[in-house]
């Protein structure tokens, strides 16, 4: 059963002439499942998590989240779930436990079950021993996990987490990705957004990817590398004549799309890189390049967005 | 309610750990009050240094005729009116013997004004002559403006006494020789003349200017007030704005710092939220005014009246504060734009409402001019409770600032609505 259903969302800023960051966004979201929307900066995530917080009035469409309208009942979905955003908000001169007893009260425990939510949380984003010290002298990691840590204390339904991990170190995000999971082993339901491939598909149930305000994709890991089919990703690094050269290998057999890609490569997808391989060599070799590097990925959500956008999707 | 306290107490906790903050909002108060304290002569009353005055007395007694009393010295007078004890605080006079000796104190820096009493003075006063001439003369140092001031109106004092002596002479003279007795005209007009200055030296004749302050309600007299007091009362208003400007400042910080989203997320109204931010405000500048008001009284010995009438006055500065510093807040945009426009509507405020000048105008412009501001009439309101003044003497220095503030507050709530809609 559905505990968040989106239907065609819709967020204009300034309108009439104003950037349509949300373009008609339609998606549901399971009980207990971790459902990712995966997509580049700027594609209209945070700005989606914005309306189903209740934070932005959606131009168009409605949410309903654990039962409750976002555009009618703020108040019960706003008890219904629990925000991280994507910068750490917080108090830096107050400390941890103090930092937790405050937001426990905007989100409205008192007396014992406050104190006794707070204690767990603490145990739980593993910050007892520092819970005195004030937030400016934590690092990064250890305030990105008090920064979650907020959005758990009253026990939330849904927990939306957007980009969570941005800017951390790898011990961090690893940490933060184990909890995310555990979260999701207790029976929470959360909704995530990232534009790390890797991140999305470790996590997520299901995927929704989006790129410019609209949903391209939604589904499974398996059902959206389906998409794809059985290509292989592969990148090619050559002495010269790049332009020319992804010409040419667009052009050979087995080769379903190439592209350059920011960082100067060329970008393959192919239906069986044993027998497409050798071919992309002999056509260089026949222009007067030569290949200097060379990956072969297999399908994944990566390729799944080149092969919907015709772009990749950057990290 | 407590929802908007926890936000409230949140925010008087960050202000007690920023103490850059608590200077400017607390010390710098005391510390200028004390400065301009000090200048103006200590805390308890308004007085200035006396002013240095060289005097040189070239005069001398006119020697009569037969029995007739020797006249007195008109220059004597005039010395003896400037050394008077009424005078000592004012002036500082030390006889010089030469016209030399005079002017080079004043040339040397040691006096701010010398003044030259010329040897014809009574000879003139008490001559029959109606077109003779004397003028004492006063030789100032150009910068010493204020003490030069006070020494030509002290003067002038006695030269009016004696242009009075001498017009009673003339008329007496006028009165013999219409009575045909020319012979004792000339006596007549000089013991006219003595009788006059022998009044001048005593004081007021008959008729006298009676002093009364203005009645308190109760039939309680007004007390004199100590500069100091003044001083700190325009101070604490002043800083009690920048106070209030700096905790409700905290709204634009939060925006920026995406604590104010955040809490838009949680179940906490956003009208729970703007109330817990005023009274923060509110509380802020409560615990600032208790706390200048106290050290007030420890430090500068201020009386500052009766706990009833000071009590409410607090309370109404702090709301005018508080709704005044939301209301600022609530039309910018950012920090930078909150510290300069902020500044630039609390200083011409302060300007305008008396913070720097007092109240002390009364019947003038800037005294109008004063009333149109919330802190002018909260001064006119510390004026009165440090002169003794209860609650009924501040009705309405109390009304006029709470109406500014609800008009701020409204200002503000209607401002914050349609930003945060």
């Amino acid at each position: 059963m559905a505990i968040v259903e989106v239907m065609e969302l819709r967020k204009q800023y300034d309108p009439p002439k104003g950037v349509l960051a949300v373009d008609g966004v339609s998606f549901e979201i399971a009980e207990g499942e971790i459902f990712s929307l995966l997509g580049p900066n700027g594609a209209g995530k945070s700005t989606t998590i914005s309306m189903l917080s209740c934070l932005l009035r959606p131009s168009g469409g409605d949410a309903r989240v654990a039962g409750h309208s976002v555009v009618n009942e703020a108040q019960a979905v706003k008890e219904a779930i629990g925000v991280v955003p994507q910068d750490v908000a917080l108090y830096p001169d107050m400390s941890a436990r103090e930092n937790l007893v405050f937001w426990g009260k905007m989100y409205g425990l008192r007396g014992e079950e406050l104190t006794r939510r707070v204690d767990e949380v603490l145990e739980l984003i593993t910050l007892v021993d520092r819970q005195k010290d004030r937030l400016e002298k934590f690092s990064g990691g250890m305030k990105r996990r008090v920064n979650i840590g907020v959005a758990l204390l009253h026990k939330p339904r849904v927990l939306y987490l957007d980009e969570p991990t941005v800017g951390i170190d790898p011990q961090s995000r690893r940490s933060i990705l184990d909890g995310i999971l555990a979260l999701r082993d207790q029976g929470m339901t959360i909704l995530y957004t990232t534009h790390y491939m890797a991140e999305a598909q470790e996590l997520s149930d299901r995927v929704g990817i989006v790129d410019h305000g609209k949903m391209i994709a939604v589904g499974t890991n398996e059902e959206l590398v389906d998409i794809v089919g059985a290509e292989a990703h592969v990148v090619l690094s050559i002495d010269h004549y790049l332009e020319g050269m992804v010409q040419r290998w667009s052009a050979v057999k087995g080769v379903t799309k190439a592209m350059i890609d920011e960082e100067q490569h060329a970008v393959l997808l192919v239906q069986d890189a044993n027998e497409v391989l050798p071919r992309l060599f002999e056509a260089a070799a026949a222009a007067g390049s030569r290949i200097t590097e060379v990956s072969v990925t297999e399908p994944n959500l990566e390729m799944v967005f080149l092969h919907l956008t015709g772009r990749a999707l950057r990290e | 309610m407590s929802r908007v306290l926890a936000i409230a107490f949140k925010d008087l906790r960050s202000t007690a750990r920023n103490i850059p903050a608590l200077a400017m909002m607390l010390a710098a108060p005391l510390a200028l009050s004390a400065l301009l304290g000090f200048a103006f002569g200590g805390g308890n009353g308004f007085s200035i240094a006396a002013t240095k005055v060289a005097v040189v007395n070239l005069d001398r007694s006119v020697p009569t005729a037969g029995a007739q009393p020797a006249q007195p010295a008109a220059g004597q007078t005039v010395v003896g009116i400037m050394n008077s004890k009424d005078l000592k605080d004012i002036l500082a006079v030390t006889s010089k013997p030469t016209v030399a000796a005079a002017r080079k104190s004043v040339d040397d820096g040691k006096s701010a004004v010398a003044v030259i009493v010329p040897a014809d003075l009574s000879k003139v006063l008490f001559g029959t002559n109606a077109t003779a001439r004397s003028a004492i003369e006063l030789y100032q140092n150009p910068t010493q403006t204020v003490g030069a001031a006070i020494t030509q109106s002290v003067v002038g004092q006695s030269l009016l006494a004696f242009n009075g002596a001498r017009a009673a002479a003339v008329a007496a003279q006028s009165l013999a020789l219409s009575a045909g007795n020319g012979a004792r005209a000339g006596a007549l007009a000089g013991a006219a003349a003595a009788a006059y200055v022998h009044q001048s030296e005593r004081g007021s004749g008959g008729l006298t200017v009676a002093q009364r302050p203005p009645e308190l309600t109760g039939g309680k007299k007004s007390k004199d007030i100590g500069v100091t007091g003044l001083v700190l009362a325009g101070m604490m208003v002043f800083f009690m704005f920048f106070g209030a400007s700096n905790v409700a400042r905290t709204i634009l910080d939060e925006e920026r710092a995406g604590t104010l989203p955040r809490l838009f997320t949680t179940p906490t109204s956003r009208q729970l939220i703007l109330g817990g931010k005023f009274t923060s405000t509110f509380l802020t500048v409560l615990v600032q005014a208790i706390v200048l008001v106290v050290a007030g009284r420890l430090f500068f010995s201020i009386q500052w009246g009766a706990l009833s009438a000071v009590s409410l006055l607090i309370l109404v500065a702090a709301a005018v504060a508080a709704s005044l510093g939301l209301m600022v807040i609530s039309l910018v945009r950012t920090p930078a734009q909150a510290g300069a426009i902020g500044g630039g509507v609390y200083l011409v405020l302060a300007l305008l409402g008396g913070n720097f000048a007092g109240t002390a105008q009364s019947g003038t412009t800037y005294a109008t001019v004063q009333r149109l501001t919330p802190n002018g009439w909260l001064l006119v309101g510390w004026n009165s409770t440090l002169r003794g003044g209860g609650v009924g003497d501040i009705v309405l220095p109390l009304l006029v600032p709470l109406a500014f503030a609800i008009v701020f507050f409204a200002i503000a709530v209607l401002r914050f609505r349609r930003r945060f809609a």
